[in-house]
């Protein structure tokens, strides 16, 4: 965490020729025609329909992400992450609803609370490796789902608090960010692009490069003297921060929560769209997710179907494209633009 | 010149077999020490059990005049025990200097490091260990040689007093070995202490002034290695008994 500190410290100091250093690589170029483009989706169409399939785009792709971060880069494969995007949602949910806080605050306590069940998961999760790890956390969710399901409970509560918490109905009625759909978009946009700018910086810094030894050789990391059980704690809590800050949006997005975010369906749904574009890349969650959502709307009539659909898809992947969309795409793009600049 | 390691009555049961059992020795600071005995033995428990990979059944070790018996891995290689593995181990998706990397960013490697920066301290390992010049690749398409080399630039990284060889040259070709003895030689020279593994005596005989003998996991003898290898016991561990006349 010293480093991390350390890291941000550094940055106002050389920030200038680090950025200049980081924009005359491809991907940076890449990177930037893509924010741009996402910033003027709202110039071409102003329709809340459109706006809201980008926004939920948005809100797949810091999931997606978060899931990435912990199964690509530091080799915890959680089939629970939805946990996380549940708690946070309804924490959100329940702020905003029953307390009347505003939308940024309840956000954030939200994804706090999430970073607290990422701390509650990484624990446990110690004493886990592989595919036990990814039972256990599969179990930790159906236990949410179940609790958060259940009828006694919803009477207790409403009966102590006079509120709906509980139940199968969950938490509905939320006031989105913002009445208008551009400006929702706009704050999630800026959301996702600090959430991945973050995640991606965590990735190459000292801290990054213990995570990735934690997944290539755990014992080889200990023999190397870090102390692997701190570190794969402070995974599980980053992971559940942007899972959190996704599932806190996702409340707001679709005005409300119920106990059907704790599903694995979610976590699944993280795990399809990061191998869609490709593990270990963190940005490769965007095109997966773009693929996911916009492919989830087209079929939409057919709901029963389309998990049917994205199974086949996920099988298809890691059969035929295990590294994903997002590098092979890259690197055609790059051919591309040599090619058109005569190189 | 204190002793630096002291392990005494260390037994490691595994349900019924006794691995290592009731082992007593010392190392010196600055010692250059070799640990011989045929193959199962119990020189890789042995090992486990002092860098902390296992707990001992019962026992002691004391490192530096400190009780260090049952502390985790990462705890001891920050007190300054390194060691390296009889299997290679590696970060494969990562490049040399970040496998470095790892070991410098550990809290003892990093009071030194830091003062050089991570990548450069990390580079002028790499350099020490001759592996300088493939910084930027992962160690997936390295020989085997190179990957031994690797292992004990991830174990200088974390800045040891006392570094554990498990079998240094096992898998290795003549020139190969012969990089790695300079290597360690030099090492030991710069005043690190050497306590190292080997089941080929003629290796360790040209290298250290002093081998342990083990066998089932017992303590025999200690000595020269000329002295050890003539050893009753030592000679029947390796190549039976009544071999003395063949010997």
């Amino acid at each position: 965490m010293r480093i991390i500190i350390k890291k941000i410290a550094e940055f106002p100091s050389n920030f200038q020729s680090y950025f200049r250093d980081w924009i005359s690589t491809f991907r940076a170029k890449v990177t930037v025609i893509c924010l741009i483009g996402l910033s003027l989706v709202p110039l071409l169409t102003q329709n809340p329909y459109f706006l809201g399939i980008f926004t939920t785009f948005m809100i797949f792709t810091i999931f997606a992400a978060s899931w990435d971060f912990l199964a690509g880069f530091v080799g915890q494969v959680s089939f629970g992450q939805a946990v996380f995007l549940g708690v946070s949602g309804y924490v959100t949910a329940y702020l905003i609803r029953y307390l009347s806080f505003p939308w940024w605050l309840s956000l954030v306590i939200g994804s706090i609370i999430a970073v607290i069940f990422g701390l509650i998961i990484g624990i446990p999760a110690l004493r886990l490796k592989g595919p036990y790890l990814a039972l256990g956390t599969l179990a930790m969710s159906l236990i949410m789902y179940q609790v958060f399901l259940m009828g006694s409970l919803a009477t207790m509560w409403e009966n102590a608090f006079g509120t709906n918490l509980f139940g199968a109905e969950g938490v509905s009625q939320i006031t989105p960010i913002s009445s208008d759909t551009v400006v929702e978009y706009f704050a999630t946009f800026l959301i996702m692009s600090v959430s991945l700018l973050i995640l991606t910086h965590i990735t190459k810094s000292n801290v990054g490069t213990i995570f990735k030894a934690i997944r290539d050789d755990e014992t080889g990391t200990s023999a190397s003297g870090i102390n692997t059980t701190k570190y794969k704690i402070l995974a599980f809590m980053i992971s559940g921060l942007f899972a959190g800050v996704a599932g806190g949006l996702f409340a707001m997005r679709f005005r409300g929560v119920n106990p059907g975010v704790f599903q694995p369906l979610y976590s699944f749904y993280a795990i399809i769209i990061a191998a869609m574009g490709g593990l270990a890349t963190i940005s490769g969650s965007a095109i997966g997710a773009l693929i996911f959502v916009f492919l989830g709307e087209i079929l939409r009539d057919t709901q029963d179907l389309s998990l049917l659909i994205f199974s086949i898809i996920l099988i298809l992947f890691i059969r035929f494209a295990e590294h994903g969309l997002l590098k092979p795409t890259l690197e055609r793009i790059q051919e591309l633009w040599d090619i058109v600049l005569g190189r | 010149m204190g002793v630096i390691l002291e392990v005494k009555n260390l037994t490691k049961k595994f349900s019924g077999l006794t691995a290592v059992n009731d082992f007593s020795f010392e190392v010196r600071r600055g010692e250059f020490t070799g640990l011989i005995g045929p193959n199962g033995a119990g020189k890789t428990t042995l090992f486990n059990l002092i860098s902390g990979h296992e707990k001992p059944s019962s026992g002691t070790i004391r490192f530096d005049g400190r009780d260090i018996t049952g502390m985790k891995p990462h705890q001891i290689v920050n007190l300054g025990i390194a060691r390296t593995f009889q299997l290679v181990r590696s970060f494969r998706f990562m490049t040399l200097l970040d496998n470095i990397a790892v070991s410098c960013l550990s809290p003892r490697g990093k009071k030194v490091a830091k003062e050089y920066g991570i990548d450069e301290y990390a580079s002028s390992i790499l350099a020490a260990v001759g592996l300088v010049d493939k910084a930027r690749i992962p160690p997936i398409i390295l020989p085997h040689g190179d990957l031994r080399k690797l292992q004990i630039g991830k174990a200088l990284g974390t800045n040891p007093q006392l570094l554990l060889l498990d079998e240094p040259f096992s898998g290795l070709s003549h020139e190969e070995q012969k990089g790695i003895t300079d290597l360690i030689i030099k090492l030991h020279d710069d005043g690190v202490t050497v306590f190292m593994t080997g089941h080929v005596l003629r290796e360790l005989m040209h290298l250290v002034p002093r081998v342990v003998a083990m066998h089932q996991g017992k303590y025999i003898t200690e000595g020269p290695p000329q002295e050890v290898a003539n050893n009753k016991i030592v000679l029947e561990a390796y190549l039976g008994k009544g071999s003395e006349q063949l010997a």
